[in-house]
């Protein structure tokens, strides 16, 4: 099941119409303890958001959740977009399922 | 009434149901009047509780669900109740405990008193006192508690 909220140009569709990123990292964590399979998606500014529920939820319960994050670099997501991949990098969760894009759209 | 009196009468009731409980004393309190298996203890990600339940809910509908929540942390999250209310699982209860504070950490007020949760979702709210609550922290092992819980649900390969 993929739950997200969309971007510009986003390949994928929410199962789920979520209100928030890290309500659909919550609501994929239901999937998977239920032993179904999620993964979410968002740009990098929702992606911000979920910072707590990575590591107080999915890091320390083991909680195996793929996340497809889009890194835009364009206007306001300058800053964001230059810490997206050092925070990726702090966090050993996201080296090891994340996918990472980079566009400028 | 005291949380922990509702943490009781709700347990009481409680079968075979799946519970997810929120953050701070909630899970605290859950856990030292009837730990379980099937008991989810959500101990940080605050505001998460809700989302979790909505998951399971929908993906398993052969389960029942609780979710026991407090209002600060449905107020933080309040867009997660509008989506309950669009999928109207029937599969789903959502128990909001209202002491207008946050308690686990001093008792600060929160807003809660300014709006009618009935209005976003299916809910019941329980009002309760401010009072701060004595459980000590939950000595399981967050990765523990994942796995039984996931294990106690599992469907059996025939």
């Amino acid at each position: 099941m993929r739950l997200g909220i969309p971007y510009s140009k986003c390949p994928y569709e929410s199962e789920l119409p979520c209100t928030s990123e890290e309500e659909a990292i919550g609501i994929a964590v239901g999937v998977w303890l239920g032993g179904g399979e999620a993964k979410c998606f968002m740009q990098n500014s929702g992606f911000g958001r979920c910072i707590d529920i990575i590591t107080s939820l999915l890091l320390p319960y083991d909680i195996p959740i793929g996340l497809h994050i889009n890194n835009r670099l364009d206007l306001h997501h300058e800053y964001m977009g230059a810490l997206c991949p050092v925070i990726c990098k702090g966090l050993k969760y996201l080296n090891e399922s994340s996918m990472i894009s980079q566009t400028s759209v | 009434m005291q949380r922990v009196e509702i943490l009781k009468r709700i347990f009481d009731d409680i079968t075979d149901e799946c519970v997810i409980t929120s953050t701070g004393m909630i899970s605290r309190e859950a856990y030292q009047i009837k730990d379980r298996d099937r008991n989810f203890y959500m101990m940080g990600s605050m505001g998460g509780a809700l989302a979790i339940g909505i998951g399971l809910a929908y993906s398993r509908p052969d389960l029942k669900v609780i979710v026991i929540n407090g209002d600060a942390s449905v107020l933080m999250s309040l867009g997660t109740m509008v989506l309950l209310k669009k999928l109207k699982l029937s599969n789903l209860k959502h128990y909001i405990l209202d002491n207008n504070c946050h308690s686990t950490t001093g008792g600060q007020p929160t807003c809660s008193d300014a709006v009618d949760f009935h209005l976003l979702s299916d809910c019941i709210v329980l009002k309760t006192d401010k009072q701060k609550g004595q459980a000590p922290r939950i000595p399981l092992k967050p990765v523990d508690i994942q796995r039984r819980f996931r294990e106690a649900i599992r469907i059996k390969e025939k």
